[in-house]
């Protein structure tokens, strides 16, 4: 087989493709296309549809266009010039329709289904069959969220060979054979996979449906726009579909760079937020009792608080890079501070790395790795889509290996190292030393001769990352660092960090405040300021005067339940910009009601750190505005000017100092330092205490996040209520069973929650998801994602209890 | 002609003691592997590529040019797969092969082993089949017991196992890429091809698919040599061919004969001729996917080449013979009716339109045709053959084709008579 590109005609044209091309490719190419129901870009070949024929010169038989690859000199011909091709086209249309119930008004398909397109562009307008149809029930849930409906199934198997191929949940198959052939499920099984969604998508028919879209609206009614998944730094492409002013509907984008044609059944199902009645869309000011206010009076009274004082700003992980750079720029610039914090979790000096490194590992990169490791990252949960790409990886034979304390979905194709949290740094150093478990993957990392891939998820503490940045510069690998919520990696290249200007240059470095002296003015604040732990324990001992929430609520999302409270409770101003305060509103001086990402045009960066760019698909709703907007508003209410009045400004000075380089770093800089949380460098502690374990959290796909409120039919397939995972040894020394309460303890709250028993979590250790229903894990934790704690039956605590 | 050559694969047929091992040895059984085993793999394959041995399943590939497809410098295993699912309808010769003497086929499957480097082998047993697939286990324990089988194999330093497996009642599970599926615990359904078997068969390494009787031929060859081999059959079908005769004839049963002997002998010396002397009105040759024959073609030599060009083929060489009481439209219909029924279901003109021609041809049996219905079973035949996944398709289109070609007058009558002209009782399924 050679690799030589292919030169062939097909209906009359040349063109030069490489070999292994399929015709129905190589048509697309010229502009012709073949008629297909099975053929799926990002699947493989199956042939069964049989609507894609084509003449070939020389062969007797038609062929299938999906299924044959170029040949030099061939000659192709197809429906449009070939009488036979089109015939057998139209007769194979016929048999698809014999048993189609040709329900199209009531079809949510129809108006976008390519078998009413070709049955309307070329069927006969009659049909020959007089028979009666094959019927069936319909339609019946394969989840809470697929519907499946039979009749109208086309068999092109597109669905089941994405669960083979794509996902790996082989949760639906082809049953039964001839006219009998259905797609099911087993009996009393779910549809329980996270990319279950895809399979509706690709569905050429209407065979399958989404719960969420059923009966809702007509493509001729909807409006849309091209978004960017808000949830995750996958970045998956979306098409985002409004119906009379409701976002009713979210789709993948193909884009072979990011998602290829998928996203996960959060970025899919979870769209509802924005038109949560929760949501708040006018300025509030507490000084009339929370009252709605002119955005004028707001800014005023938020600047007034703000100039010459002792203002932080903390941040979630989901605004636009140009939101970001606003704030980066306005607390350095205007407040004159670098108390700002996005982040969840540190990553030292692998954190200049990633802001100062776009794409050192892409998706394409992973696919192409004939080895990758990947360290404190369960990429199903976190990062779904990068987890999609680590299985084409292994199709197309990548040895992956995971280090993580608890198995991941890839287990199927991945070898697992369960490890302690904190634990990491630890075998990753001892493995570039040659020894222990890892050893071999440093071999084969180095084997791959550059075209390995090293990819250290956020959990795995900064000592974790930088270790695994230091191993795959041993093996000559390529690195990554994979954060989990949407634009992380926009605020990190931004600056919404402590101790780094956009770029990742220290804040302490002349040179680097030398660098953005043109656009930022040389007055900018030179020593570190506080992070995220820092700022709320500033907040609580009174050493603040104004707490600037920026799309977070400290409550929930951050591992610091108990501090973020005493820190609410002692800072005299609190400023809340969100889509809603939530939790917050005790507590709230101001509200600044911000819009929703699919109300936003910028861009957001994805864990690679590729910036891509955002449409509005509908304007803000009532007074909200863009993040960016609000806080060029405040500057200005301070008397500052961040020196942009249209996004098409800031976007030309971010392109700036992002892309000409600015405040970029030279490779030897990337030196260790030490973050500004002394825990976020620490090694777990091992616990003394034998009857206590190591706790861990993160938080899984589906939880009570704020952007997948109202999203019931996501929760209803995919959320469990809160539990804790248990090794059964442990389990069996602790006197825990599967199913019953545990009471889990640590020093800073309790909880009850039953026990899962799970023999592939490391022993010794205890997973909590971070925020399910019945438990925010942040209430038990104390600044870091783990903590030592002791568990035991709750009958026995209850027990204790009642006697004392 | 009258027929007369020394018979080869049924040559101890009526003998009970071959069953066994001592008898098969006792009759110069398993000195095929016992040459085998001191040739290289390449001189078997060119042994088996002189004789000119064709495949008996079917299509009638040449033997020794499969086996020598086999990649060698792969370093992953090789396979031999025996293809014992035997469901086209009217054939059942491999049966009797098996029952009869199944010693033969564990010799040739291990000579074929030998020459493609496999040390594991299976036969994949059609599901109905209990009894020989118990023949074969008990065959196979012999053939441990004996040396011919498990490791150092008649004394060499080679390894051979055979397993058997059964499947579970699929006719589509003979088509090759469909039974590498099912042998594998995935659905009977045919793969795609390329790869080729041969390239990436079963578990995806290099696999050799041969019929039972395409390989009970083997050890002869190898004994008695390729020339020996060509002094019967034709030159491009040497050999014997196991033929299944059923239907209206006197003697229904498997026969065997030199490649190349004209139907009317095998109709006329072998089975006793039509069943009470009444007229031949046509007859498959090669099972029923294989286009009908008419009177007309009685002479017709069985062999590859001849049936093509007389528009058929030679397939399993299972004829069923059907006399002049017999209904074409009603045996369309009850073809047609078992290829919709085995169709897989994976591809559309095979999966639907074998459901809407039985449909059709049942109505028409049933006396409710309609002048335009003839149209659409013309139209069905040209729609489906040629134009599915895979050859089981063809079956179908096979039956509506030749019936039509040979049979378009009965096909009016029903229509015109709004009943079957000879009074064949239509279908049960249709009637209730
Ligand atoms: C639908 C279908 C059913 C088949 N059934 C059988 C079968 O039962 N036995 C068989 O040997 N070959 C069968 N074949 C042919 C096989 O695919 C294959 O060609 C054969 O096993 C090769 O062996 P040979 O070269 O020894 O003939 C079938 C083919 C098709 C398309
Ligand atoms: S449900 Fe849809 S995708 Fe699945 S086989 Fe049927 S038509 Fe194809
Ligand atoms: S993988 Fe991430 S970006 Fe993609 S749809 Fe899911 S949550 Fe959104
Ligand atoms: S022709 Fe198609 S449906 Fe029929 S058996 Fe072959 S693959 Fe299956
Ligand atoms: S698209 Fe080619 S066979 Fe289905």
């Amino acid at each position: 087989m050679t690799d030589e590109p292919v030169t062939l005609t097909i209906d009359g044209k040349e063109i030069t493709v490489p070999a292994q091309t399929l015709i129905i490719r190589a048509a697309e190419q010229l502009g012709i296309e073949i008629p297909r129901f099975c053929d799926h870009p990002f699947l493989e070949p199956a042939g069964a549809c049989r609507q894609c024929y084509v003449e070939i010169e020389g062969q007797p038989k038609l062929a299938t266009s999906c299924t044959v690859r170029v040949a030099p000199g061939m000659v192709v011909r197809t429906q449009e010039t070939s009488e036979l091709a089109r015939e057998a086209q139209v007769a194979n249309l016929e048999f698809l329709l014999l048993n189609h119930p040709l329900d199209c008004p009531v079809c949510d398909r129809g108006g976008e289904c390519p078998l009413q397109d070709q049955a309307l562009a070329f069927g006969p307008g009659e049909s020959r069959y007089r028979e009666a149809k094959r019927v069936y029930e319909k339609p019946i849930p394969l989840s809470p969220l697929v519907n499946l409906d039979r009749e109208r199934c086309v068999l092109c198997a597109r669905c089941t060979r994405f669960c083979d191929e794509i996902s790996g949940d082989r949760f639906i198959e082809l049953f039964e054979r001839g006219a009998g052939e259905r797609v099911s499920i087993a009996a009393g099984e779910d549809f329980r996979s996270p990319f279950s969604g895809n399979t509706i998508q690709i569905c050429p028919v209407g065979a399958l449906t989404s719960e969420t879209y059923r009966f809702v609206a007509r493509p001729f009614d909807l409006t849309s726009a091209d978004g960017v998944c808000p949830h995750c730094s996958a970045g998956c492409n979306l098409r985002v579909d409004v119906r009379r002013g409701q976002v009713v509907r979210h789709l993948a984008r193909d884009n072979a760079e990011v998602n290829d044609a998928w996203t996960c059944d959060k970025g899919r199902f979870a769209f509802r937020y924005p038109d949560d009645p929760a949501r708040i869309t006018t300025p509030l000011l507490r000084d009339r009792g929370l009252e709605p206010a002119s955005f004028g009076e707001v800014l005023g009274w938020v600047a007034d608080r703000c100039v010459g004082s002792r203002v932080a700003f903390l941040t979630g992980g989901r605004l636009l890079d140009e939101d970001y750079y606003a704030l980066s720029k306005l607390a350095r610039t205007v407040v004159g501070t670098n108390d700002l914090d996005h982040r969840r979790h540190e990553g030292g000096a692998v954190e200049v790395w990633a802001a100062s490194r776009p794409m050192s590992v892409a998706y394409a990169d992973v696919e192409r790795a004939p080895a990758v490791l990947v360290v404190g990252l369960d990429a199903e949960q976190e990062v779904p889509i990068l987890h999609l790409r680590l299985r084409k990886a292994a199709r197309k034979g990548a040895r992956i290996t995971v280090v993580h304390p608890r198995r991941t979905r890839l287990h199927d194709v991945a070898a697992h190292v369960l490890c302690r949290p904190g634990e990491e740094a630890s075998l990753l150093r001892e493995a570039v030393r040659g020894a222990g478990p890892l050893a071999s993957v440093v071999e084969e990392l180095g084997a791959a001769g550059g075209a390995g891939v090293v990819l250290a998820g956020e959990r795995c503490s900064s000592a974790g990352a930088e270790a695994a940045l230091a191993l795959a510069r041993t093996a000559g690998a390529r690195f990554g660092y994979v954060v989990r919520r949407a634009n992380d990696r926009g605020a990190l290249r931004a600056g919404v960090h402590p101790r780094l200007l956009p770029g990742g240059r220290a804040v302490d470095d002349p040179a680097g405040r030398a660098a953005l002296a043109p656009l930022w003015g040389d007055a900018l604040p030179s020593t570190p300021g506080r992070g995220r732990r820092a700022i709320l324990e500033a907040a609580a001992a009174g050493e603040l005067d104004v707490l600037f929430l920026i799309g977070i609520d400290p409550l929930t999302d951050l591992p610091d339940g108990a501090l973020a409270r005493r820190a609410l409770e002692n800072v005299p101003v609190k400023v809340v910009q969100s889509l809603e305060l939530g939790d917050l509103e005790p507590f709230a001086d101001a509200f600044l009601p911000a819009a929703a990402p699919v109300e936003k045009a910028g861009h957001v960066t994805t864990w690679e750190g590729r910036r891509q760019r955002v449409e509005p698909v509908r304007g803000p709703v009532g007074l909200s505005r863009p993040d960016w907007e609000i806080l060029a508003g405040l500057a200005a209410a301070m008397g500052g000017d961040l020196g942009f009045e249209t996004l098409d400004q800031l976007d030309a000075e971010l392109e700036r100092v992002l892309e000409a380089g600015l405040g970029t770093p030279d490779a030897g800089a990337v030196e260790p330092f030490v973050g500004p949380d002394p825990r976020g460098g620490e090694e777990a502690p091992t616990a003394a205490d034998p009857g206590s374990l190591l706790l861990f959290t993160y938080p899984l796909l589906v939880d009570e996040g704020r952007l997948s409120a109202r999203a019931d039919e996501l929760k209803a397939a995919l959320q469990d209520p809160a539990f804790v995972e248990v090794h059964p040894d442990d389990a069996a020394r602790l006197g825990l069973a599967e199913g019953a309460a545990a009471l889990v303890t640590t020093e800073a709250g309790r909880a009850e929650v039953p026990v899962r028993l799970n023999e592939h979590l490391a022993p010794g250790t205890a997973f909590v998801p971070f925020n399910n229903p019945g438990l925010v894990a942040g209430t038990l934790l104390a600044g870091s994602f783990w903590i030592p704690a002791g568990l035991e039956p709750a009958t026995v605590s209850r027990a204790r209890e009642a006697s004392a | 002609m009258a027929l007369a050559f020394e018979r080869r694969l049924t040559r101890h047929w009526g003998d009970p003691e071959v069953v066994g091992l001592d008898g098969y040895l006792a009759r110069g059984g398993y000195e095929g592997l016992r040459r085998a085993v001191s040739m290289t793999p390449e001189e078997i394959v060119e042994a088996v590529k002189a004789s000119g041995l064709r495949g008996r399943g079917g299509a009638g590939f040449p033997t020794g040019m499969k086996w020598g497809f086999v990649p060698r410098d792969t370093g992953k295993p090789t396979y031999v797969v025996v293809n014992f699912d035997e469901s086209e309808p009217g054939t059942c010769n491999n049966r009797e092969l098996v029952e009869r003497e199944p010693h033969r086929l564990l010799e040739g499957t291990a000579i074929a082993a030998l020459a493609i480097g496999c040390t594991t082998a299976f036969i994949y047993v059609r599901g109905e089949y209990l009894w020989q697939a118990l023949v074969l286990e008990r065959a196979i324990r012999e053939a441990y017991g004996g040396g011919f089988l498990g490791p150092r194999i008649a004394g060499s330093d080679r390894t051979v196992d055979i397993v058997v497996h059964r499947g579970a009642g699929a006719y589509i599970c003979g088509e090759e890429t469909a039974l590498l599926n099912s042998l594998e615990g995935l659905r009977g359904q045919p793969r795609l091809r390329p790869p080729f078997p041969a390239v990436e068969g079963l578990y995806a390494c290099p696999t050799v698919v041969n019929n039972v009787e395409t390989l009970m031929n083997v050890p002869d060859i190898i004994v008695r040599g390729p020339e020996w081999f060509r002094e019967l059959g034709t030159d491009k079908s040497p050999g014997t061919k196991m033929v299944t005769i059923s239907g209206k004839v006197e003697r229904p049963g498997n026969y065997e004969v030199p490649l190349g002997t004209p139907f009317r002998t095998v109709l006329e010396e072998l089975a006793g001729g039509v069943l009470g002397g009444r007229a031949l009105k046509a007859w498959t040759p090669g099972g029923s996917s294989t286009p009908l024959l008419t009177a007309e073609h009685v002479d017709i030599p069985l062999d590859y080449e001849s049936l093509a060009a007389a528009g058929s083929m030679l397939g399993t060489a299972a004829i069923m013979v059907m006399d002049e009481t017999d209904c074409i439209v009603d045996a369309a219909a009850r073809m047609v009716r078992f290829y919709a029924v085995e169709s897989c279901g994976k591809c559309t003109p095979c999966r639907e339109g074998g459901w809407w021609a039985t449909r059709v041809l049942d109505r028409l049996e049933a006396g409710f045709g309609r002048a335009d219905d003839l149209p659409v079973v013309r139209d069905l035949g040209r729609n489906i053959l040629f134009r599915a996944f895979c050859a089981l398709a063809d079956g179908t289109a096979s039956v509506i084709t030749s019936s039509l070609r040979h049979f378009a007058d009965e096909y009016e009558e029903h229509v015109r008579l709004g009943r079957c002209p000879l009074g064949v009782p239509h279908l049960e399924e249709v009637a209730s």
